[in-house]
């Protein structure tokens, strides 16, 4: 049984390798936060890197923004806006994904809302582009639902 | 079984799909899913997620017993031709169907006033002429006659007073009550009799009735109290969240008196129009109210396939009351008014209502 990783200081940081070669310091107790981080922890120790192997130099760098600021409570409603301001639907995905891999939780919540937010107002073919889904019906079963749904397909945003 | 692993999606299984799903609030959205693809149309169903989202936006649906679809011929689900569907197959079919219309009514931005006839008030001073019935018409004066009700006096400002509606379905979504209270310019001062605060109930009629006892509603939503402005015009009291009454009772309840009667020195509150802005589901949708428990069956009646929109009161089909309720009704306004059952009144206007209910009674 894996002993619990030792918390006497609070500034033990964790080293993190991505996927693509690059290594990112992290505290441990935001680690703690990342169930995947701390059952690797648990099974290799903490003092050796642990490899994200499905996670990137692109994102990682992201993530450990959001939960040094979630050890310290400092997550508002400001902070999760701005956090997600600039990002595009494909970076939000990418890191959907990764707080899915790392089983972050918290993260993993927020990108949820935020991802569905995104999803307000836009149209099928966008939907089935961003999520890569086939359409499999019919032409006579697409056009009856759309006569069926007229009333849901008004006011739909431009596709980005 | 199906397996929605391969072809869910490219990058989402469908627990996390889940997820994401579940966090859309738009009913519109939802449907836009379930559009994407047979996959997904499954996996919306089979989740019920139409219900899920109708109850987050309408918690007043966890009432619902069972839900049931009238004239259906020729109307099912795409994929429900073949008899391999299970029940529960089909009951999650059934769900969605009924769920994702009753979505609809949601979105729609029109508002009327659902109130279409005036039950009985706690307490008249003259009779007819301040009787609840005035508050259904808008304006406060007609041809050099007023048109308001008055409570009876009191000298206890604490004495409340209600005022009983019935709604033009037994199931309309609700989302704002205004209230125009009366200013007599025919008294010193023009005094405003408004009250200090209003509260609204909704509710349904108690299932079995056996005297004229103290409640004969049951109450299932009650608002929190707003402060009411001692001023002569029509007042909005918008609702947190709208909301769905179903069993076509609204109440107004108007807390605490303001203003004294100069002649009589007692305090009165008097009230010169009702409205109450909402959307009628019927003839879509109506209920039936299954005895004491308050819970109720929810039925959609395919052959309604209107949108939501204006109609006039004059358009009673809708009022869906069978002969009991309305004798009741006739009796409240008695009773209320002092006199025996519908001496008195105007029967022409009132008469009751045609339209019968289906087998199920309440």
């Amino acid at each position: 049984m894996a002993q619990e990783a030792s918390s006497s200081t609070s500034s033990k940081t964790i080293s993190l390798k991505t996927g693509d070669g690059e290594i990112f310091e992290i505290e441990a107790s935001a680690a703690k936060q990342m169930k995947t981080v701390q059952r690797l922890i648990d099974d290799l120790g903490d003092d050796i890197t642990i490899p994200l192997h499905n996670v990137f130099s692109k994102e990682l760098p992201k993530i450990i923004e959001y939960y040094k600021k979630d050890i310290t409570g400092e997550i508002t409603k400001d902070f999760e806006a701005e956090f997600v301001k600039d990002l595009n639907d494909d970076e939000v995905k990418v890191l959907f994904l990764a707080a899915n891999y790392l089983d972050a939780n918290k993260l993993f919540e927020f990108l949820s809302q935020n991802i569905a937010d995104r999803l307000e107002s836009k149209s099928v073919e966008y939907v089935r582009k961003y999520f890569g889904v086939e359409n499999d019906f019919t032409p006579e079963e697409e056009s009856k639902l759309r006569e069926e749904r007229a009333w849901s397909f008004r006011g739909i945003k431009e596709d980005e | 079984m199906m397996d929605h692993r391969n072809d869910f999606s490219n990058w989402l299984d469908p627990d996390t799909s889940l997820k994401i799903f579940k966090c859309l609030d738009d009913p519109a959205d939802l449907v836009r899913v379930s559009c994407v693809s047979r996959t997904w149309r499954d996996f919306v169903v089979e989740n019920g997620l139409s219900k899920q989202l109708c109850l987050r936006m309408f918690p007043q649906l966890s009432r619902v017993a069972c839900v049931v679809e009238l004239n259906q011929n020729g109307v099912k689900g795409h994929a429900e031709v073949g008899s391999s569907r299970s029940m529960e197959s089909l009951a999650l079919w059934k769900d969605h169907r009924v769920f994702s219309y009753f979505a609809r009514f949601c979105l729609s931005p029109i508002a009327m006033d659902c109130i279409a006839k005036a039950i009985c008030a706690s307490s008249t001073d003259n009779f007819p002429q301040e009787s609840i019935d005035q508050t259904l018409e808008e304006r406060d004066n007609i041809a050099g006659r007023f048109s308001y009700w008055s409570s009876s006096g009191q000298s206890n400002p604490n004495v409340p007073e209600t005022l009983t509606y019935q709604l033009a379905s037994q199931i309309c979504i609700i989302k704002e009550i205004n209230i125009q209270p009366f200013q007599a310019h025919f008294q010193m001062g023009s005094p405003i009799y408004s009250a200090k605060s209003v509260r609204f109930k909704m509710g349904h009629l108690k299932a079995s009735l056996n005297d004229l006892s103290d409640e004969m509603f049951v109450w299932t939503y009650t608002s929190p109290e707003f402060p009411m402005a001692q001023e002569n015009r029509l007042q909005k009291f918008m609702l947190p969240e709208p909301v769905l009454c179903i069993g076509g009772i609204l109440q107004v309840e108007l807390l605490e008196r303001v203003q004294r009667q100069e002649m009589d020195g007692l305090l009165y509150i008097c009230v010169s129009h009702v409205q109450a802005q909402g959307i009628q589901l019927s003839p879509a949708f109506t209920v039936d109210i299954l005895g004491p428990s308050g819970m109720f069956v929810l039925k959609r009646d395919h052959r309604a396939n209107c949108q939501p929109s204006a109609t006039s009161e004059d358009e009673s089909g809708e009022i869906t009351t069978d002969g009991d309720f309305q004798q009741i009704v006739d009796i409240l306004r008695g009773h209320a008014m002092g006199i025996g059952a519908v001496d008195g009144w105007d029967e022409e206007e009132y008469e009751v209502d045609d339209f019968v209910e289906d087998d199920d009674v309440l």
